[in-house]
């Protein structure tokens, strides 16, 4: 069969997060139900593996646990490319021809902000070793201060088979879903196994919506939900080409508190065992709700909504910057371990050119005691080309928290190299933690070598392979003050007024002594001056006169030949 | 019909290219300005793929918005201009001077997407809308560079050489706006501005819950004209030339008719704003030979590998 389709959703409780998964398996160039817009664009550009996030809002791993695809604020592009040569020109046409599909400027993903991971983002589908330890054909990029808004939405609707009319996409209404915490869009493509056998592989299109809402804001106080208070929409139809229309919803503490009850009843409960963890999954077939009316999926909860603690999960991260002023500071990334057992952590990080890392200054501390990385992958910035880029691969100890450090100076740019808006800062990308965890807690991804998420809930396997991101930081650097040029030309044409002028006056006018007896008052000024005015057109000649006694003290020589020149004058006219 | 008839206007396909050039939430208006002509320019007809949507920051998800995803063009009416299905081709930092020129010109680079590009044709109608900051002679881009009115004349000029338009209304809502259409040169084009030379261009009114003004007075009765508008309206230029006077705008109108062939009270408003197609409909039914071709690919594609495929090691440390 060329072409199958699932849809899947999932809703978790207590901060109500709903992931819609949408996944399309098909043969690569059978547009069936593929989009062809996307196909035509891995096609031409060569690409194996693609995923996209696009996200708004930060995930908050200690409250609400692992994400079914973690993504970090803003968007991020990883792509793995089929072997051939010039990749970095294809990256190039490729985030161009992306940011036209999913009207994200994508295209500003350039040599300064795209790295090659070593050992972070293996490829998610099928792969040969060889291939996949080759960091020649992956690049990852993110930009951290994208925004997403309905205009990503609209394009990420259209690649679905159904479009956004009828099925679960009818549901997604924008207004409601930008009214969150978080949102994050996914779009991701990889190989997967057509059969058992696995000698042809197939294209898996999965896209991914991931929504936290608050269900506190009715007003009673109870975290009641429903289709209608969180899409102001209720689904009333679905989409004839999928295979399986199913809702997920997750009641493992449905008996004890917080109490709620669902409406309508679920077709059926599934046990969901992975490794260390059980949990209890609510199916609904959609079909089988949408007579007489449509389907309007109601939680109601018995009381009110009281916050206790709720579990951690065994690995979570925070980053931050540290340091004051503009000229150096540094990072801080603390790595919380919260199982009875050590693990393997892979941390990636990308810093953009202008904050000059030390890399002497790094330290990887766990309470107090330094630690030493296995592994390091450190690869230095080149000025306005390359990022730095910094992976490391050290151990957790169990029940700890691991401090990673770092100080950087920031640099000076060009006048022309600030955005426009420059006293906002700049943003720099999230740093990226991978671990093997042995027990799936608070872990709702699907396993990597299934594709629906109903075939993962019988997962039997003992490890389990986590992604996460940490926060994006905002820095300054030392900003000119661009309202300066203004300034600077009004004080400038002050000085030049003011030097020029002196100048002028002491080469071109003449000083003559004045008697300082017969200096007046400054009323005997004024009448003096209004006087003059009056005088002037009729004493032009006489002036002249009476400059010639003043000038006799200076030189005789002079005034003689004044005085023969204005004879001279005289017998002329 | 007669042919004659059927061609009368002499353009085959519309195309808009709707500038917003303003950052900052103070600025609401102006992306709101912009989308207020996008919507018109949607419902008349013109697809998306035909227009090329400029908007320099973001309002609706502006975390300032107190109703995300919305942006309204007025405080009490509530249409929401952003709407559902909105796809913004330049968005952010990619709103430049030079981006624009390029667009217009259509020297962009060969990875530019087809929809980032004017791909427009000596048969087209182009609008162009541009809103924002300007002064007597350029308009601002983002509070960081501006476009002068010579190198927008320039821009129009290597447009008409190039055959890349049939005709252009240029609609400008700006302080001062006039200045910019002043030294337009190339024929075929329809100007209008919200204000004269030496006047400023009012907004509209304050919607006290985002604490910022709304719209613009011209876009906004622009707007309300255009909301009568439907794709097989009769109305003219000519009537829409008229929109907002000064008792309404507080600024006068200026318009820019010299350079444009036609009389403006014969063309419609569709023309520039709608993508009306001329439809025959033939009595007679034509058949088609069923010409599909065997491709071959189905079979090529099949690569059958000899050893199983195996999923590649995501951890490839030990654990």
């Amino acid at each position: 069969m060329p072409g199958r389709r699932w849809i899947t959703t999932i809703i978790s409780l207590g901060h109500a997060a709903q992931t819609f998964l949408i996944t399309i398996n098909s043969k690569v160039q059978h547009y069936h139900l593929f989009p062809k817009s996307l196909g035509d664009v891995l096609t031409t550009y060569k690409v194996k593996e693609l995923h996209l996030s696009q996200t708004q809002g930060l995930w908050k791993h200690e409250k609400w646990g692992y994400p079914p695809e973690d993504a970090p604020p803003g968007d991020e592009l990883w792509v793995w490319f089929q072997p051939h040569s010039g990749v970095d020109q294809t990256w190039a046409d490729l985030v161009n021809a992306l940011s036209g599909l999913f009207c994200a400027s994508l295209n500003f993903m350039d040599s300064k902000s795209t790295v090659q991971p070593r050992w972070s983002f293996r490829p998610a589908g099928l792969a040969s070793e060889f291939y996949s330890a080759n960091s020649r054909f992956v690049r990852y990029s993110t930009l951290p201060r994208e925004v997403v808004c309905t205009e990503n939405l609209t394009p990420w609707k259209k690649l679905l088979p159904c479009g956004s009319k009828i099925g679960l996409a009818s549901l997604l209404n924008s207004v409601k879903i930008y009214d969150g915490f978080y949102h994050s869009l996914g779009v991701h493509v990889r190989s997967v196994c057509q059969d058992t056998q696995c000698l042809t592989p197939a294209t898996e299109l999965k896209q991914t919506l991931t929504v936290v809402y608050d269900p506190t804001t009715n007003k009673n106080g109870k975290q009641d939900w429903s289709f209608q208070s969180m899409f102001d929409r209720t689904l009333q139809s679905q989409c004839p080409l999928a295979d399986t229309r199913k809702i997920y919803v997750d009641v493992t503490t449905q008996e004890t508190l917080p109490k709620f009850s669902l409406s309508p009843v679920p077709d059926f409960v599934l046990n969901q065992k992975r490794s260390g963890e059980e949990r209890k999954i609510a199916v609904y077939q959609i079909g089988n709700h949408l007579s007489p009316s449509s389907l309007n999926l109601k939680a109601m909860y018995e009381e009110k909504l009281t916050f206790s603690n709720s579990s951690l999960p065994p690995v979570y991260a925070n980053r931050f910057v540290t340091g004051y002023g503009l000229e150096r500071g540094g990072v801080t990334c603390m790595i919380y371990n919260t199982m009875s057992s050590n693990t393997t952590v892979i941390f990636m990080e990308t810093v953009p050119w202008f904050l000059r890392v030390y890399f002497s200054s790094l330290r990887i501390e766990n309470d107090g005691k330094e630690i030493k990385p296995y592994k390091i992958n450190f690869i230095p910035a080149k000025d306005r080309a390359n990022p730095y880029q910094m992976e490391l691969v050290f151990r957790l100890f169990a029940n700890s928290v691991t401090k990673i450090t770092y100080s950087f100076e920031r640099a000076f740019l060009k006048w022309t190299e600030y955005p426009p808006d420059a006293n906002h800062g700049f943003y720099v990308s999230s740093a990226v933690v991978s671990t093997v965890l042995p027990v799936a807690s608070q872990y709702t991804a699907t396993s990597q070598s299934v594709s629906l998420l109903e075939e993962s809930f019988s997962d039997s396997s003992s490890s389990f392979f986590l992604r996460l991101h940490t926060e994006t930081l905002l820095v300054s650097l030392p900003t000119p003050d661009f309202s300066m040029p203004y300034n600077v030309i009004c004080l400038a044409c002050t000085v030049v007024a003011i030097a020029f002028g002196s100048l002028h006056n002491l080469t071109t006018r003449d000083f003559t002594a004045s008697d300082p007896s017969k200096r007046k008052g400054l009323v005997a000024k004024l009448k003096s001056f209004f006087k003059k005015e009056k005088e002037s057109p009729e004493n032009k000649p006489d002036s002249k006169e009476e400059e010639i006694p003043s000038q006799k003290d200076k030189d005789n020589s002079k005034s003689e030949e004044k005085d023969s020149k204005k004879k001279d004058g005289n017998s002329e006219t | 019909t007669s042919p004659e008839e059927f061609f009368k206007s002499g353009h085959t396909n519309n195309w808009a290219v709707l500038v917003d050039t303003s950052r900052f939430w103070f600025n609401y208006r102006h992306v709101a300005n912009v989308l207020s002509i996008y919507r018109s320019c949607k419902r008349l007809g013109i697809p998306d793929s035909r227009i090329i949507l400029m908007v320099a920051d973001d309002m609706a998800c502006n975390p300032r918005n107190p109703r995300p995803a919305t942006v309204f063009n007025n405080a009490n009416n509530q249409i929401n201009v952003y709407g559902d299905d909105v796809e913004v081709d330049y968005r952010g930092y990619e709103v430049t001077v030079e981006n624009f020129i390029r667009v217009l010109t259509g020297r962009l680079p060969p990875s530019t997407p087809r929809s980032k590009r004017l791909l427009s044709d000596e048969h087209s109608n182009v609008l162009v809308y541009m809103t924002g900051h300007g002064g007597d002679g350029f308009l601002k881009f983002q509070d960081a560079e501006e476009i002068s009115n010579v190198e927008l004349a320039d821009a129009f000029e290597q447009m008409w050489q190039k055959r890349r338009y049939h005709e252009v209304f240029f609609m400008i809502d700006t302080c001062q706006a006039e200045s910019m259409f002043q030294k337009f040169y190339s024929p075929n084009i329809l100007a209008v501005a919200s204000s004269k030379v030496g006047e400023d261009s009012l907004s509209h009114h304050v919607d006290p819950s985002i604490g910022v003004y709304v719209i613009d007075r011209y876009t906004y009765y622009a707007l309300e004209f255009l909301e009568t508008v439907t794709p097989g309206s009769k109305k003219t230029m000519g009537q829409f030339l008229e929109v907002c006077p000064k008792y309404q705008c507080i600024s006068t109108v200026a318009k820019r008719t010299d350079l444009f062939r036609r009389d403006v009270n014969k063309v419609l408003l569709t023309d520039f704003f709608g993508s009306v197609r001329n439809v025959e409909l033939l009595p007679d039914s034509i058949h088609l030979q069923n010409a599909t071709l065997h491709t071959h690919s189905e079979d090529s594609s099949d690569v059958k590998s000899d050893k199983p495929l195996s999923y590649a090691q995501q951890f490839p440390m030990p654990v």
